[in-house]
């Protein structure tokens, strides 16, 4: 047997196995989603390199490290998270450890918002809440994604009542510690914002061990007409996690999505991004910054769909490359023949610290419609000398005119960031991570 | 504090600087002139230590160290400061952020304190207003999308903050309207001091009437061609370089 079909059989066997096992109680409303994303996993098998969008992201590794099993009950380790929340106020704050909603440092009585659990809304059979789940994402687009959904344990569900407008930000951080070693969690959100309810939301995933474990993750985000989202996503894993997103967005006329995303954790990561417009006037803006350095992979997938006119689309990624880090950046945009008035604009851009370092960065535009506006463009490039020059010559040292030329080219995108305090601190993790390789080109 | 003997210089195997001798005291102001393409920043980039310069024969001597010899930030450390012709831009990089690295790192070279961030606001506050430059361009990003002036105001304001000992100024006149003009000469005259000596590589006259040099050299074909005072500044303006590269040549 091959190590895919061989992985196959294995997480068959151990997905029906949990599945048959769930206590009636719990999540038996969801026992027909789960079946079905079960089919759907046996038909799609785990995906290679042969599909396009997998060309250059080998699963290879993953597969052998096997997390077949989920998340269980797992005793938390470690009782000091409180450093982890976001500083300053928020609007209610959603804190998962090893997968498993922890109440005790959750806030999630704000007027006006819904937060709560995916756990807690299957225990409770709260069919308003679950009916939205897997609108967006269906049984899973690969092998992944359809395990997520037939495993699904836990995840934030919130919900932004009409009108509401929240001033401060919502704070949904992931915390793996060492008891996550060897295992999948697979989480599952979902985030509705109601008519012209306007929210920013802070989305996180950390760690406090360096243990290898998979963060499996699936995130719908549903904003109805005129909302306003802003969605602030930091993937800042253990150095030996795996961690695969799959963030499906839908707009409703008028409503106004803007996501940055930053990947600085993690040995392989990949991040799918889907967008797609429901009705026109709608605006759709995605950030992002990623950090590969020595035995590190990161992927970034885009698939802004505009099937419906008028709508506007922006994507500005960045990445800061060194050792012998690896990252894929596919940006793709489709505008449909019905979908005039588009305007659509990708750019990408990389910093190469090393000769050792690969991008493959891969923009692709299909435009269907005639009455558009669109531009892409890629750049792939060194530290410019002169600057470096300029720099050493007020005194500063090479290494340390090499981190502020860094940070500055990633300046653009840690401002979407907002909080200053969160900036900062996202600053000095860049810092940290890049130090020693900007001592010199290797 | 400046000796410079026999200096050549080549740049991709062609040789720009084809021996050249200065001597600048403390205290002193000189100016060099020259037709363009002459190696005006061709000197002032090998004393700042700029990559892709091989210099192919002489020494130069700064503060009684062998001055070839520095990495370009230990240069700066030493107290050496070029205000460049085309200063660079640098997107995403806050420029107060630079200059407060910069003061820090210089005064950490000499062994004095770091400057503390209310200290320091105080110190470049005051510095902005004296070079004129708007208090805005301290936040943004160092040069991006400055205009020409504000540019080299920014360069006058570096100088300015790091106190050096020696500073060259290419061409920092350059494209300026007689405002500007005025608020570079002033920042340069403000610097003036029996501890310091400044070297202004300028393309016009105009700027000398502002800044009065000590003594004047024209640089023509990578060399120093002919050397005098402030006077000789006047007669260029009427006559020229002609009859100097003629005499030169001759
Ligand atoms: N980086 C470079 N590469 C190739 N040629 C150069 C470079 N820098 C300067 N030069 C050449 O060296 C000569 C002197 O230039 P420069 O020092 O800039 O003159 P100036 O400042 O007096 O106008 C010119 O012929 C110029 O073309
Ligand atoms: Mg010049």
């Amino acid at each position: 047997m091959t190590l895919q079909s061989q992985a196959v059989s294995d997480f068959q066997k151990a997905t029906q196995h949990y599945i048959a096992g769930l206590p009636l109680d719990r999540g038996a409303w969801l026992t027909d989603h789960r079946w079905s994303a079960v089919t759907r996993f046996s038909d799609l098998g785990f995906p290679d390199k042969r599909q396009e969008a997998w060309r250059y992201t080998s699963i290879e590794g993953l597969l052998k490290q096997g997390f077949v099993t989920s998340d269980s009950d797992m005793e938390v380790v470690g009782t000091e998270f409180e450093h982890h929340f976001l500083d300053g106020p928020t609007a209610g704050r959603v804190v998962f450890v090893d997968g498993a909603f922890q109440p005790s440092l959750s806030d999630t009585h704000v007027p006006g918002v819904r937060i709560n659990n995916l756990r807690s809304a299957m225990e409770t059979s709260d069919l308003e809440t679950l009916k939205s789940v897997g609108t967006l994402s269906g049984p899973g687009t690969h092998g992944f994604s359809a395990l997520n959904m037939a495993t699904m344990r836990d995840g934030a569900l919130i919900r932004v009542s009409a009108g509401l407008r929240l001033d401060a930000p919502i704070d949904l951080v992931s915390i793996s510690t060492s008891s996550a070693s060897g295992r999948a969690m697979r989480p599952r959100h979902l985030i509705v914002l109601e008519q012209d309810a306007e929210a920013t939301l802070v989305e996180r995933y950390l760690s406090t061990s360096d243990n290898a474990y998979f963060t499996n993750l699936v995130c719908e985000v549903l904003l109805e007409e005129r909302a306003s989202l802003v969605h602030q996503r930091v993937q800042q894993e253990s150095p030996s996690a795996y961690h695969l997103a799959d963030l499906h967005i839908e707009l409703q006329a008028d409503a106004s999505y803007r996501g940055v995303n930053l990947a600085i954790g993690g040995a392989w990561s990949r991040t799918k991004i889907g967008n797609s417009f429901a009705a026109p006037g709608a605006s759709c803006e995605l950030h992002g910054l990623y950090l590969a350095g020595e035995g590190q992979l990161v992927d970034f997938h885009l698939d802004v769909d505009h099937g419906v006119p008028g709508c506007d689309s922006r994507e500005n990624f960045r990445g800061i490359l060194y050792g012998n880090g690896r990252a894929v950046f596919d940006g793709r945009i489709l505008v449909q023949k019905q979908a005039q008035k588009s305007s659509a604009h990708l750019s990408n851009a990389n910093l190469m610290l090393s000769r050792r370092a690969e991008i493959d960065t891969k923009p692709q535009l299909e435009i269907l419609a005639d009455d558009v506006m669109c531009s892409h463009g890629t750049t792939v490039g060194q530290i410019d000398p002169q600057a470096l020059f300029y720099l050493r010559s007020r005194g500063l040292s090479e290494e340390r005119a090499r981190r502020l030329l860094c940070l500055g080219f990633a300046s653009e995108i840690l401002e979407q960031f907002e909080s200053g305090s969160l900036q900062d601190h996202l600053a000095e993790l860049i810092q940290q991570k890049i130090g020693s390789e900007t001592k010199g080109a290797s | 504090m400046l000796r410079i003997r026999d200096l050549r210089t080549s740049v991709e195997g062609k040789e720009i600087l084809k021996g050249i001798d200065l001597e600048v005291k403390a205290g002193e102001v000189h100016a060099v002139m020259g037709p363009n393409g002459s190696g005006k920043s061709t000197l002032a980039h090998v004393l700042a230590g700029r990559d892709g310069y091989q210099v192919t024969g002489g020494d130069v001597e700064f503060l009684g160290q062998d001055l070839l010899d520095l990495e370009v930030e230990e240069r700066a450390h030493k107290g050496l400061f070029l205000a460049m012709q085309y200063p660079v831009e640098l997107p995403g990089v806050n420029n107060l952020t630079f200059l407060r690295e910069s003061l820090n790192a210089v005064r950490r070279a000499r062994g004095e304190e770091e400057m503390d961030a209310v200290g320091f606001m105080k110190l470049v506050r005051r510095k902005a207003d004296e070079v004129k430059l708007d208090h805005k361009l301290l936040k943004r990003s160092v040069n991006a999308g400055f205009s020409g002036g504000e540019k080299k105001r920014n360069e006058i304001l570096q100088m300015a903050m790091l106190e050096p000992r020696l500073a060259i100024l290419d061409e920092t006149d350059s494209g300026l309207d007689i405002d500007a003009l005025r608020t570079v000469a002033d920042g340069v005259n403000m610097m003036r001091s029996p501890e310091r000596a400044l070297i202004v590589v300028t393309h016009y006259q105009r700027l000398l009437e502002y800044i009065e040099p000590d003594h004047l050299h024209v640089l023509a074909g990578g060399r120093i061609v002919h050397s005098g005072g402030k006077e000789l500044a006047f007669e260029l303006e009427e006559r020229g370089y002609g009859w100097l590269l003629e005499e030169n040549a001759a």
